[in-house]
């Protein structure tokens, strides 16, 4: 049983589920408190123990059965019972014959176990399995599928026809038709057997091959990769990295908030602090300059930018404690205010419905007049406080260069930053007006992978 | 203490709380191994009031603790009187020329002062804070931390610490351990994610929404002299209110609270202009309370539809003109 416990841990693991050595250990505790017996309970000990969150509950639920259901296939049971011992003589006759004769090698063996009803171990029928198909090998995990591929590739249809022969052979012998159809009866529960085994046993394959990749997987640093070679696809891994920056970044700002410890003088916090020095100020107390920033971000979604406004997002939703306010925007041929979107859904989902919310084509960017349509419906979300951060390449296809717009933004806001995810030397091209608006923020950072798209989040705090 | 789960499922009953199999499973793993709870879940499915009937039942003491943004030490562990031990200095100055009379040298002055030092940084002027008060409790506890998302990562780091040893150590006394471990529930509203070595250190309990027929039960228990007809049909509404897509569902203490307003209005039955009267108790905001409204209209102009036949005429229906669940 434990064994079968640590296989499941495996499984759950390969699918993305994380669970440490001390939760499996957890596991195991509760599973001997639990027991075996009450199937409910032994269940919820290991979900208590296992599953720490609520988008891994389904895969738990998935697993579970497939480890620990009751329905294992039926045993074989040997065909013949009702016919009287030369009949059963007949029949083991007829059978070598044909077995002889069988071919080819695996279609034998399975007709052999589904007439004498001697079957194989699980692990016999794995190897069986491994040897003879490459229903194991499939890169896709989708169970039915494998298994009705491995069936196929054992010809396994050709049992029934194999058996009404044998059946024919035998009524030319004369044998009983009641003991026949008891016959066909019993060999065709054998096969039903047979196929659940095969069904569970490539199960198992899937499971242990997917596992086995999932180690071999190399951990690969993806900061240093530029944006356009990240895809956006696998969203585990992709929450897992931006989380464990943000953690990062989160940390950095704690320390320096730390060490920073200048401020205006607290005068409560000193007081209560010099009591125990009778009220000579040795400890001197400072209000903590804790301001979180609020953000605007204004983002293009145009085709280049999707990829990096992603990343922007996520790393600023991760970071949300560290942030008073943040007021996402989007902009391609139209400018929208997404905040909505943020609030209602999860990020990594709203980050995929965003691009909807703007009309835009290719080399349709326009910039300019969305600048404008901010300054005259948006500014709102400008104040003294707010850190506006633009995030484009400064493509401007349809509009004119619009510095006015850009300035009344600046002088509402605390500070205006620019991340450009291209090199420099490509912001005076045509249609590019990064070097009008460039000179005019208070920072521009050039973003190209997720280690300089940190470090200029980083700059934001402090 | 509990040595099935029906045990726990029974106490928990005995306080008035029904518990889904879950939550006695989970209770009952907490007895035995000593591990923290962590429950997470939507606002108001009872997971305060898990801790509290969980202290009731095993007749513990509960000791709470609200987080918010901003907790620290010494608001959540102790901290020094330093006002009493001022007063206690000014009253026992005369007590003090006692000690240092016939004192000749400095240092020697100073040493017994240090002597009597411990006086100053004991017990006595300490102020314990909830986690101080559930590690020094003299009587078994149950230790509720609130809502864990909102205090900082800093804090949570801090936490860990005493929830992996149950003790804490204070500079000028030294390590003070638990006499009795208490169990610990930690709540979560998932406003973020908590730290994995947190979620590491205890058993996780995903509290969600009851189903119809345990709600029921609830409003049956909660609620003893709302006629059953109506309490079933106030569920099936609730129940139906959580399937929308509203900016907040109803939680089952708002659920609760509806019942009573029923009571009090003296409600017979679930008609359009006594929900239109209380359903803002259900919900709290000015777009969702549209939404249900017009969900509702659309449904009697349905079923006015579905209960004329093809002349005209009435169907024969003895709920014709109420709102129901489905």
């Amino acid at each position: 049983m434990d064994q079968r416990v640590v296989d499941f841990i495996h499984a759950l693991r390969a699918k993305g589920v994380r669970i440490s050595l001390a939760e499996s250990i957890d596991a195991m505790r509760c599973v001997e408190i639990a027991g075996v017996a009450d199937k409910q309970f032994f269940r919820s000990a290991l979900r208590a123990s296992l599953v720490k969150e609520p988008r891994d509950l389904p895969t738990f639920d998935e697993l579970f059965p497939r480890f620990f259901s009751l329905d294992t296939p039926p045993p074989l049971q040997q065909p013949g019972s009702g016919m009287s011992p030369e009949e059963r003589e007949q029949l083991a006759q007829m059978l070598q014959q044909m077995l002889a004769s069988l071919s080819p090698e695996q279609l034998r063996r399975l007709f052999e176990m589904m007439m004498t009803g001697q079957g194989m171990s699980g692990s016999q029928m794995r190897q069986f399995i491994d040897e003879n198909t490459t229903a194991t090998q499939m890169t896709t995990g989708f169970q039915p599928w494998a298994t009705r591929r491995a069936l196929r590739e054992l010809q396994f249809d050709r049992l029934e026809q194999l058996l009404q022969e044998l059946l024919q052979k035998l009524r030319e012998a004369g044998v009983s038709e009641a003991a026949l159809r008891q016959l066909e009866q019993e060999a065709r529960e054998n096969r039903e057997a047979l196929a659940q085994q095969i069904g569970k046993e490539v199960g198992n394959g899937l499971q242990q091959r997917e596992a086995e990749e999932r180690r071999r997987r190399p951990a690969e640093d993806l900061q240093d990769r530029p944006f356009e070679e990240l895809k956006y696809q696998d969203d585990d891994d992709m929450r897992a990295i931006i989380n464990r920056l943000a953690a990062q970044l989160r940390t950095r700002v704690a320390l320096r908030q730390k060490r920073a410890n200048k401020g205006i003088l607290d005068a409560k916090s000193t007081i209560r602090a010099n009591l125990r020095y009778s009220g000579v100020p040795l400890d001197i107390r400072h209000r903590r300059k804790h301001l979180k920033p609020r953000i605007t971000v204004i983002c293009d979604v145009s085709g280049s930018m999707r990829a990096v406004t992603g990343f922007m997002l996520m790393l600023v939703y991760a970071l949300q404690d560290q942030i008073s306010r943040t007021r996402p925007f989007v902009y391609y041929r139209t400018i929208a205010d997404v905040q909505s979107d943020f609030q209602q859904l999860r990020p990594e989902d709203a980050i995929r419905v965003v691009p909807d919310r703007v009309q835009g084509g290719p080399w349709q960017t326009s910039l300019g007049s969305c600048l404008e349509t901010f300054t005259r419906d948006h500014l709102d979300a400008v104040d003294r406080r707010t850190t506006v951060i633009f995030l484009g390449d400064g493509d401007d296809h349809m509009s004119p260069p619009n510095p006015r717009a850009f300035e009344t933004i600046k002088r509402r806001a605390h500070r205006v930053v620019w991340f450009n995810p291209e090199p420099p030397y490509r912001w005076a091209r045509e249609d590019n007006h990064m070097h009008i608006y460039g000179p005019m923020c208070d920072a521009v950072h050039h973003v190209s992978n997720l280690r300089q798209l940190v470090a200029a989040v980083d700059g934001l705090f402090s | 203490m509990f040595t099935t789960i029906g045990d726990v499922t029974a106490a928990l009953s005995a306080q008035r709380y029904i518990p889904s199999d879950e939550i006695a499973t989970t209770v009952f793993l907490a007895e035995k191994l000593g591990k923290p709870i962590l429950a997470e879940g939507p606002a108001g499915v009872g997971k305060t009031e898990l801790a509290k009937v969980w202290a009731a039942a095993t007749g513990r003491d509960l000791i709470r603790l609200q987080c918010y943004e901003g907790l620290d030490e010494t608001k959540a562990l102790y901290e020094w009187e330093y006002a009493k031990q001022l007063l206690y200095t000014q009253l026992l100055r005369d007590k003090l020329n006692d000690l240092l009379a016939g004192v000749t040298t400095l240092a020697e002055a100073a040493d017994r002062l240090a002597a009597e030092e411990d006086v100053f940084f004991s017990s006595r002027f300490m102020l314990p804070r909830p986690l101080l008060k559930a590690i020094t409790s003299e009587r078994p506890v149950t230790l509720l931390i609130d809502e864990i998302d909102r205090a900082d990562a800093e804090f949570e780091a801090f936490l860990l610490e005493v929830l992996s040893d149950f003790q804490v150590s204070v500079p000028e006394l030294g390590t003070i351990r638990a006499r009795h471990q208490p169990m610990v529930l930690l709540t979560s509203n998932n406003t973020r994610e908590l730290s994995e070595a947190l979620k590491r250190r205890c058993l996780y309990l995903h509290v969600d929404y009851p189903t119809a027929e345990q709600e029921l039960q609830i409003v049956n228990l909660k609620v003893p002299g709302l006629p059953p007809k109506l309490a079933q049909q106030a569920v099936e509404l609730v129940q139906r209110l959580r399937g929308m897509d509203l900016k907040k569902h109803p939680s089952v203490s708002e659920t609760i609270d509806w019942a009573r307003a029923l009571l009090e209005l003296n409600a017979r039955h679930l008609d359009r202009a006594t929900i239109e009267k209380t359903l803002n108790v259900l919900l709290k905001f000015e777009g969702d309370l549209q939404r249900a409204r017009r969900a509702m209209v659309r449904d009697e102009g349905d079923r006015a539809r579905r209960e004329r036949d093809e002349f005209g005429r009435p169907r024969r229906d003895d709920e014709s003109g109420r709102f129901r669940g489905n």
